[in-house]
């Protein structure tokens, strides 16, 4: 019973990579990729090696992350770019952006249809495209606030979430329990 | 404790997943019927212990609780640290499923070593005598699991010493509060249920 629910688990599983307690983000801005990386509890990571891969592994470069945790990266291939950086103690943080994003970035077109910065665009099509880039950067800057309170709300332990993992264990060993008897009973 | 997807080597995580597998046959096979609500407790034990984190530095530890959990059941800990770490992946996102076997082996290998190492002196002793034994193996057993997290790093890739340096001077004040944690529930369980302790007892009487 308990190996088919593991493996009902794991098959299940969505694939997140996401490394626990960091929280690692990439975006275009202007013709190059910045990112950051951060821990949840709200320090940065800096001074943190950032390394460039392609799809296949091929190293692309590095870059570092200054004192903010914030690195940028000009892409040179229109392939997509994973990055990785490796904080120590199993922290890991991995980003990729793929490669439509890569060649839009390096056409100097518009990179990120679906961010924030695009759906007030109609609103500032007065605007001059430096205000624009202007708006673009604070809003990123307003929405990583953001990031950075979901990241740190998803990873807060709640009280439920507790109680309930406690009732899992009470039934799975409940039913082990149940299944043992059954067992002696039959013999 | 936890190490996270993706930080390890692929074939560390294979290795890691077939030998907690085998581990987990071994205790299932060693747990008898009356020691499964025992298991149950100790697997809830670890699964609340290891949500009280200690900030150190970036990071944060936290408390795991396998010294007493590897005293008292032996090779049924790897059920019950499955189970726990199972469900600290799925609730709050701990570790991950990929290292799920290297986490398992990383926290119940150490409570089998403290087990094998001081379970005889434990249900000989005296209470007093026998929470000390259990404070030693508390401890030891989270300075095991650091370096077993040490080593399973340094496999992924980094320097062994430093790595192992570290996370064990990183575990320091959990070692102190679950040498205390773990004496006093030895204490504690030699004085109200000494049969924890002496299963062939139950089977004589």
């Amino acid at each position: 019973m308990r190996p088919l629910a593991v493996l009902l688990l794991l098959i299940c599983w969505p694939g997140a990579a996401m490394a626990h307690g960091v929280i690692a983000d990439i975006f275009a801005s202007g013709g190059q990729i910045e990112g950051e990386i951060a821990f949840s509890s709200g320090h940065v990571a800096a001074g943190a090696t950032v390394i460039v891969t392609d799809p296949q592994g091929t190293a692309l470069g590095e870059t570092i992350t200054n004192d903010d945790g914030f690195f940028s990266f000009v892409p040179v291939q229109p392939v997509a770019h994973h990055f990785r950086a490796d904080l120590g103690s199993g922290h890991v943080a991995v980003m990729v952006m793929a490669e439509a994003e890569i060649r839009a970035l390096m056409m100097g077109q518009s990179p990120r249809p679906a961010t924030p910065s695009d759906e007030v665009r109609p609103e500032a099509s007065a605007t001059t495209t430096e205000d624009q880039q202007a708006l673009a950067t604070l809003i990123r800057q307003e929405t990583r606030l953001l990031k950075r309170e979901i990241a740190a709300l998803r990873e807060r332990q709640t009280f439920q979430s507790i109680l309930g993992g406690i009732g899992y264990i009470a039934g799975l060993f409940g039913l082990g329990f149940y299944l043992a008897a059954r067992h002696r009973l039959d013999r | 404790m936890h190490i996270v997807d993706g930080a390890l080597a692929a074939p560390v995580v294979v290795a890691g997943t077939v030998l907690a597998v085998a581990g987990v046959a071994r205790g299932l096979r060693d747990i008898p019927l009356e020691r499964i609500p025992a298991t149950g407790v100790l697997a809830a034990t670890f699964f609340v212990a290891s949500l009280i984190h200690v900030p150190v530095g970036p990071s944060s530890v936290h408390l795991m609780l396998n010294g007493l959990a590897g005293l008292v059941l032996g090779w049924a800990v790897f059920p019950a640290v499955l189970v726990g770490l199972i469900l600290q992946a799925a609730f709050f996102g701990f570790g991950g499923l990929t290292v799920l076997g290297v986490n398992t082996l990383i926290v119940a290998l150490p409570a089998i070593a403290v087990h094998l190492a001081l379970r005889r002196a434990i249900s000989a002793a005296p209470p007093p005598k026998a929470a000390i034994w259990g404070a030693v193996g508390g401890a030891a057993a989270i300075a095991l699991t650091a370096c077993c997290v040490a080593l399973a790093l340094t496999l992924g890739g980094d320097a062994f010493i430093p790595a192992a340096q570290l996370v064990l001077i990183a575990h320091l004040p959990v070692m102190l509060v679950e040498a205390a944690l773990t004496g006093a529930a030895i204490y504690l369980m030699r004085l109200v249920k000494p049969e924890l302790f002496h299963p062939m007892v139950r089977v004589a009487a």
